[in-house]
């Protein structure tokens, strides 16, 4: 039998991959991605055994051990001038810190092939300092391509040059993401954050705020599943970490300036988890700790200590549920934008924020020519929340959105304004509402 | 049975990949979603229906809920006094929705109804699904106490074909490989983001393990939630349909012609049936020629693609030689030969098929009537056949119990 699987023809100029990191998530599952998809792909990190288990990784992902024949595992000591002599494209994806990063590049630089594309995955750190005292040659083959985690399941992968950049790398690159990886592709400008991180870490801290006052378990569940995300939002900072979580906010607080800057914040008691070692998941314990009993309590941001679940009830919150439920999703925001109290009100206020932020962006963080559309996006694929032109379709249309957003004091930024439009509609944006 | 002509005039699939059980949805929310949708890519006004035809497996099993057809009212205050049916034929339960609707427009009762197939899978463990799925054979006789008894089932039909002309599993791997490679250009396939490789496909081992005989994981199609809503209409509809467009009436795909047969229920007595018949399912071949002949058409080769039924490898392999592709016992030929590749002479389940787009068991019949319109309208995007004019689909319920084939065309 002869296989007669066709791939497509984008990217032959990548025939071999190395990726450093590869015992991380990103780097094992980027690889992993890379390598499922027919290329080469040297999986490297300090030592054999790491870039084994990032192997175990990339299997698990795929579901198949087969992706293993088209990987080579090593450490950097033994395996990493073979590999960035072979590679077309380099892959860093080590620890969020510019000084390791900075001192990698310059290794890259010593081994890598003439014209051999490098990028960082990084979202959060000054791409140009990451290539400080880099030749030309690197730089205009440098760029950042920022994959969501876990690439399998998140498609959305952020995309920018620096400066010196050649536009025909990145144009490259685009291609060659969009048709051999499979990747929505975003391009972005070369701000922190980019897209993605930049909308929703200002909503996390907004949220991490409000929990002060409402307690964790009730911000998750006012801002749950069924306001058109996948996990609630304190849930997902236990997935990224609360260490991550800091450093992102100072990022975003030292590197970027927008009339929505001052809800940039990290509360007191997120200083405290963080002391604790309450980081999340990875710890055994964040905002939420599961017991042996298999039930969970969730942290007191008032003393810092587990409390057990209050189980709440807000009657708008679960009828919007059940009209989610049904599918009725412009009645399930009908329910939350005709519900009084202050719970009501807390809800409102973050899907507009949302709404605000989203389109106040447009034109820096994305092209403007493309509207709404990359921040939609990233918002979908890299997250798993609805667009924010979903929402605000689901609030009654841009005018009635924009009323909203001026009741509360918002930005009522100019492409809310013009009515623009994307891809996204509430019919083929479904799966974002979650009835729970 | 009067010979008024029957027209499809498009409709809408929700994303096979989807969850509706981890988004906590009900199964009304599934038909809803099929619904709008189709009435934003066809633009049919709602008033117009006068009636809908359900097609559901086992509601009341994996969902707790029947009378699906009550829900549809739901939809729209105006269709509140419309009759509305819900049709059960196991895995063909909604081509056998569709041909119910064919025969109310050709007898001019009706002159629009909407045909949604609907199933919710995800609700039920592999275990337990495994189980339900187990009730559209006999139950009692051939699923009771057996763990997965349809890939044993449809591992029984390769063993049968392996017994009397041979089978080699990795004719089997080839058919599942390409699926998978089809069902990449399919947005609204469930696998298109997967891994799958001849080698995955031929492997054995913890992520390609063997549920039943020569069934592997890679052997069987998925578990699904999904719903489709596509519109059967008359020619007096179609052709009012078509002038408010600027279209012309020959473009818009019509049933050319049909196959419905029922076998015996239980898989032993079909294959004792058909020891002395070339076909080892003949009533399969039956409906497929019964079909050929209503349509006017001489064999396989008038066709442009075919979307066949493959709930397992061995259901599309014995659909290959079943259609004609080859003589009968021979369906390795058209797969070694690349026939029915997407750039084959003629391709088979440019969808992804069963395997690769995935099988919402009683939506799968709608899903391939949906894809057959896309094809002849020149709308299925990166998984169109060039230039296709004729499409036939082959849905199967049970072991190939209940057959139903369509043959759809038009000029476009």
């Amino acid at each position: 039998m002869i296989d007669r699987e066709k791939r497509p023809d984008a990217g032959d100029k990548i025939k071999t991959v190395a990726v450093l990191g590869a015992s991380g998530t990103i780097g094992s599952l980027a690889g992993g991605l890379i390598a499922q998809n027919g290329l080469k792909v040297y999986f490297l990190s300090r030592t054999k055994e790491g870039s084994e288990r990032g192997l175990q990784k990339a299997i698990a992902q795929a579901r198949s051990e087969m992706i293993a024949h088209n990987v080579v595992c090593g450490d950097y000591e033994r395996l990493f001038a073979d590999a960035l002599a072979e590679a077309d494209w380099v892959v860093e994806a080590i620890a969020e810190d510019v000084g390791i990063k900075q001192k990698m590049h310059e290794q890259v630089e010593v081994y890598r092939k003439p014209h051999a594309i490098v990028s960082s995955t990084t979202s959060s750190l000054p791409l140009s300092t990451l290539v400080q005292g880099r030749n030309e040659d690197f730089k205009r083959h440098f760029l950042s391509t920022h994959f969501y985690n876990p690439p399998g399941r998140l498609p959305a992968c952020e995309l920018t040059g620096i400066e010196q950049t050649q536009p025909d790398v990145v144009d490259f690159m685009r291609h060659f993401l969009t048709k051999r990886l499979r990747r929505v592709v975003i391009p972005v400008k070369n701000i922190a954050g980019f897209a993605g991180n930049r909308i929703a870490f200002l909503l996390f801290s907004r949220i991490t705020s409000l929990a002060r006052e409402f307690g964790v378990e009730m911000m998750d569940y006012l801002i749950g599943p069924y306001t058109g995300r996948l996990m609630p939002p304190l849930a997902t900072l236990d997935l990224v970490g609360l260490d991550i979580h800091k450093a992102i906010i100072s990022s975003l607080d030292a590197n970027t300036s927008d009339p929505m800057h001052n809800w940039l914040s990290v509360p007191g008691y997120i200083n405290t988890m963080i002391q604790r070692n309450l980081l999340g998941k990875k710890t055994g314990g964040g905002f939420y700790k599961k017991l042996e009993s298999g039930k969970c309590v969730f942290l007191d941001p008032v003393s810092c200590d587990y409390i057990p679940a209050i189980e709440p009830h807000v009657a708008f919150v679960e009828k919007a549920k059940h009209f989610i439920r049904m599918g009725m999703y412009k009645k399930a925001f009908e329910t939350i934008l005709s519900a009084q109290g202050k719970e009501a009100e807390v809800v409102k206020d973050i899907l507009c924020a949302y709404v605000a932020y989203s389109y106040s962006l447009i034109g820096e963080v994305t092209d403007s020519r493309i509207g709404i559309d990359g921040i939609d996006k990233v918002m979908s694929y890299g997250f798993h929340w609805a667009a924010p032109s979903v929402i605000v379709e689901m609030l009654g249309g841009c005018k009635t959105a924009a009323k909203l957003l001026a009741e509360r004091k918002l930005p009522v930024p100019q492409g809310l304004l013009s009515d623009l439009k994307s891809g996204f509609r509430i019919t083929n944006s479904g799966k974002y509402f979650v009835a729970k | 049975m009067k010979n008024e002509s029957v027209y499809i005039l498009g409709g809408y699939q929700t994303d096979f990949a989807r969850n509706w059980a981890r988004e906590n949805k009900h199964i009304a929310a599934l038909m809803r979603e099929a619904y709008q949708g189709s009435i934003e890519a066809t633009g049919i006004e709602p008033g117009d229906i006068k009636a809908a035809f359900i097609g559901n497996f086992a509601g009341e099993l994996y969902c707790m809920q029947g009378h699906l057809g009550a829900f549809f009212v739901d939809f729209d205050r105006r269709f509140v006094g419309l009759p509305t049916m819900r049709f059960e034929a196991a895995c063909a339960a909604s081509a056998v929705a569709a041909a119910a609707a064919m025969a109310h427009i050709k007898a001019g009762i009706y002159d629009l109804i909407c045909v949604i197939g609907v199933e919710l899978m995800k609700t039920a463990d592999s275990a337990k699904g495994g189980d339900y799925l187990g009730t559209a054979a006999w139950y009692e006789k051939e699923c009771a106490g057996v763990e997965f008894p349809f890939p044993k089932l449809f591992g029984k039909l390769g063993d049968e074909y392996d017994k009397r002309y041979g089978l080699d599993n990795q004719h089997l791997a080839r058919i599942a490989q390409i699926n998978y490679t089809n069902a990449k250009n399919n947005p609204n396939a469930q696998t298109r983001d997967w891994f799958m490789s001849f080698e995955h496909a031929c492997s054995t081992g913890k992520y390609n393990s063997v549920v039943s005989g020569r069934i592997k994981v890679t052997d069987c199609s998925q578990i699904t939630d999904g719903a489709v809503c596509l519109y059967l209409a008359s020619e007096a509809y179609a052709a009012k349909y078509a002038k408010q467009r600027g279209l012309k009436l020959e473009n818009i795909p019509r049933i050319l012609g049909w196959g419905h047969t029922t076998a015996p229920i239980e898989f032993a007595g079909k294959v004792a049936d058909s020891k002395d018949d070339e076909y080892v399912l003949p009533m399969t071949r039956k409906a497929i020629t019964d079909a050929y002949s209503r349509a006017g058409i001489k064999d396989c080769w008038d066709l442009d693609l075919i979307e066949t039924h493959d709930c397992f490898t061995t259901s599309e392999y014995m659909a290959i030689d079943h259609f004609g592709l080859t003589k009968p016992g021979r369906s390795w030929e058209a797969i070694e030969n690349g026939i029915i590749e997407m750039d084959g002479k003629l391709p088979i389940n440019p969808s992804g098929g069963l395997i690769g787009c995935g099988h919402p068991v009683g939506a799968t019949g709608t899903r391939q009537l949906l894809d057959a319109y896309k094809q002849l309208t020149d709308t299925a995007g990166n998984y169109q056949i060039p230039g296709a004019k004729k499409v036939a689909t082959l849905n199967i319920g049970g072991t190939a119990t209940t057959n139903v084939c369509f043959i759809v065309g038009a000029n476009g």
